[in-house]
């Protein structure tokens, strides 16, 4: 493992070692539980240095406490969001867009998605949500009493839905989750290959709906304009990585953490089995206890934030997993209780990039449960299977074998 | 009691939304509608729950009677409140 040297202004007693990628739970781990392990940062001080905290191994002060990650991700012109992790993967420097535009460029762009992922057109979009969710458990009820969730359920499900919202066919669905999977959690040969098909699969989909335009959101983003004028073919291709990227592992992998946690613990599973309305605020709790996804923010300009002597281009980490185990935040922050109210937890993120996606996510976390529960009876571990977790950006479940037999 | 919107903090959760409906009314995006909001009798538990349910703090609570008479202006959807 590569260890960046510290930087000078780096004062050596906030270095710690510490990595979402690197300490223990985070390598791929059976039976791990890589949120409950980062919750120790939690221990030490609200704010350190990582000296290896990104997926190309680069440093990073890492922002424990929700109250401090609000303040950074809110403040978007000290704290950039500007960082190319996805294009220099390719050694490029284009941003995906809005994800890594800042305001006001960020803006127009939001504005443009917001209405297709709008809590209104979410709601619209139920009925097929939940037709899906109960296909998909009814062929797997079907023919057995056990399955692999994530293959058999959590990936179709959400992939799907995406795909639909993208205007893409079913049966590209293996391809795309293969890519996904090498780009998030892929060696350094898998990922700018994986990365390379996503970007020419993109730029030849926007080729065809400009010639042949349909109902769907590629067509929708290449005849749209923003201040006067239609998008550029680097807008286009921003878009379209970032959407094609943020929908297709993040909600497969709540799922998949959600199920295995109401696995272990009967107790909750029963609960809600039995009293379904309880789902919706469950949901909010599992998405506290178990969200995805790390932040990265680069420093605009020199800024003594909270005692940390951060220097301009410096990597400020702001992962949701940590926020949300904030003990300031959260009353017993380790302990998952499906009733907690008020909990405005961190895992869409906060400040203008607050995850577009979260009413559509929300949605299929909420309908997925729901339909599992109320037609697969108890269900655990399959034994003698271990499901395999990672840490990461994002934070993923490689396989989840349930046995109702 | 009335709830103080800050919309240049609103980034569009609708977890107000999500809690009361009828209380919290968003604009066709999902980010709240500006100006502040009178609370009914009655319905003062609920909005209080609504408010305390943004991840941005951008609802505040204000339990003293006395109406504002100044309308919220609109403001830029930026960062900074
Ligand atoms: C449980 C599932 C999901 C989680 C936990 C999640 C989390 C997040 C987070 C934390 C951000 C903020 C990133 C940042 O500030 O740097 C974000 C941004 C975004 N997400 Fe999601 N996401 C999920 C699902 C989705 C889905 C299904 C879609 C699309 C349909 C989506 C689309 C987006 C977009 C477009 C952005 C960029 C918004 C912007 O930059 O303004 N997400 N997501
Ligand atoms: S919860 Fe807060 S951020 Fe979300 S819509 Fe309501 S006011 Fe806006």
């Amino acid at each position: 493992m590569a260890i960046n040297p510290v930087p000078d202004h780096v004062p050596p007693e906030m270095v710690r070692d510490f990595s979402l990628f690197t300490s223990p739970g985070m390598p791929p781990t059976p039976n791990g539980d890589p949120h409950a392990a980062v919750a120790c940062a939690h221990d030490g001080p609200p704010i350190f240095y990582s000296p290896y905290n990104t997926q190309d191994g680069r440093g990073t002060w890492v922002i424990t406490r929700a109250a401090d990650q609000r303040k950074v991700l809110q403040d978007t012109e000290t704290f950039s969001s500007h960082r190319s992790i996805f294009s220099s993967i390719l050694g490029e420097t284009w941003p995906t867009i809005p994800l890594e535009l800042d305001p006001p460029a960020h803006g127009a762009f939001r504005s443009l998605l917001s209405p297709l992922l709008s809590p209104k057109r979410v709601t619209a979009l139920e009925p097929a949500v939940r037709e899906r969710a109960i296909a998909l458990i009814d062929r797997i009820t079907a023919s057995a009493t056990s399955c692999d969730v994530m293959k058999d359920f959590a990936f179709p499900f959400t992939v799907s839905i995406f795909l639909r919202f993208l205007g893409l066919p079913d049966q590209g669905l293996d391809t795309f989750v293969g890519w996904a999977k090498d780009l998030l959690h892929g060696d350094d040969v898998e990922r700018p290959v994986a990365a390379r098909k996503i970007v020419a699969f993109i730029d030849e989909l926007a080729t065809n709906r400009r010639k042949n335009p349909v109902d769907d959101l590629m067509t929708f983003i290449v005849q749209a304009q923003i201040e006067g004028r239609q998008l550029t073919d680097g807008e286009i291709r921003g878009i379209g990585v970032l959407v094609f990227v943020a929908g297709l592992d993040t909600v497969a992998a709540a799922i998949g953490f959600d199920l295995a946690y109401l696995a272990r613990n009967l107790k909750d599973q029963e609960l809600l089995r039995s009293e379904p309305d309880r789902i919706l605020l469950a949901t909010e709790e599992l998405l506290r206890a178990y969200p995805p996804i790390q932040l990265i923010r680069v420093a605009t300009k020199d800024i003594d934030f909270e005692g940390a002597p951060i220097r301009k281009g410096d990597y400020v980490s702001c992962a949701t997993m940590i926020a949300n185990r904030d003990p300031e935040e959260f009353e017993s922050p380790n302990t998952v209780d499906l009733a907690r109210e008020h909990n405005r937890h961190a895992a869409f993120g906060y400040g203008p990039h607050r995850c577009l996606g979260s009413h559509l996510a929300r949605r299929e976390i909420v309908i997925g449960l729901e339909e599992w529960l109320a037609r697969i009876p108890t269900f655990r571990i399959k034994e003698g299977t271990a499901p395999i977790t990672c840490g990461g950006h994002v934070f993923g479940i490689e396989n989840l074998i349930l046995d109702w037999s | 009691m009335r709830i103080i919107v800050h919309n240049a903090k609103c980034q569009g959760h609708a977890r107000c939304w999500a809690q009361a409906p009828d209380i919290f009314k968003l604009d066709d995006d999902g980010y709240i509608l500006p100006g502040d909001i009178q609370v009914a009798e009655g319905e003062q538990l609920l909005a209080s729950q609504g408010a305390r349910s943004c991840p941005e703090r951008a609802l505040e609570v204000d339990r003293t009677s006395a109406a504002r008479f100044e309308p919220a202006a609109m403001q830029p959807r930026t960062g900074e409140a």
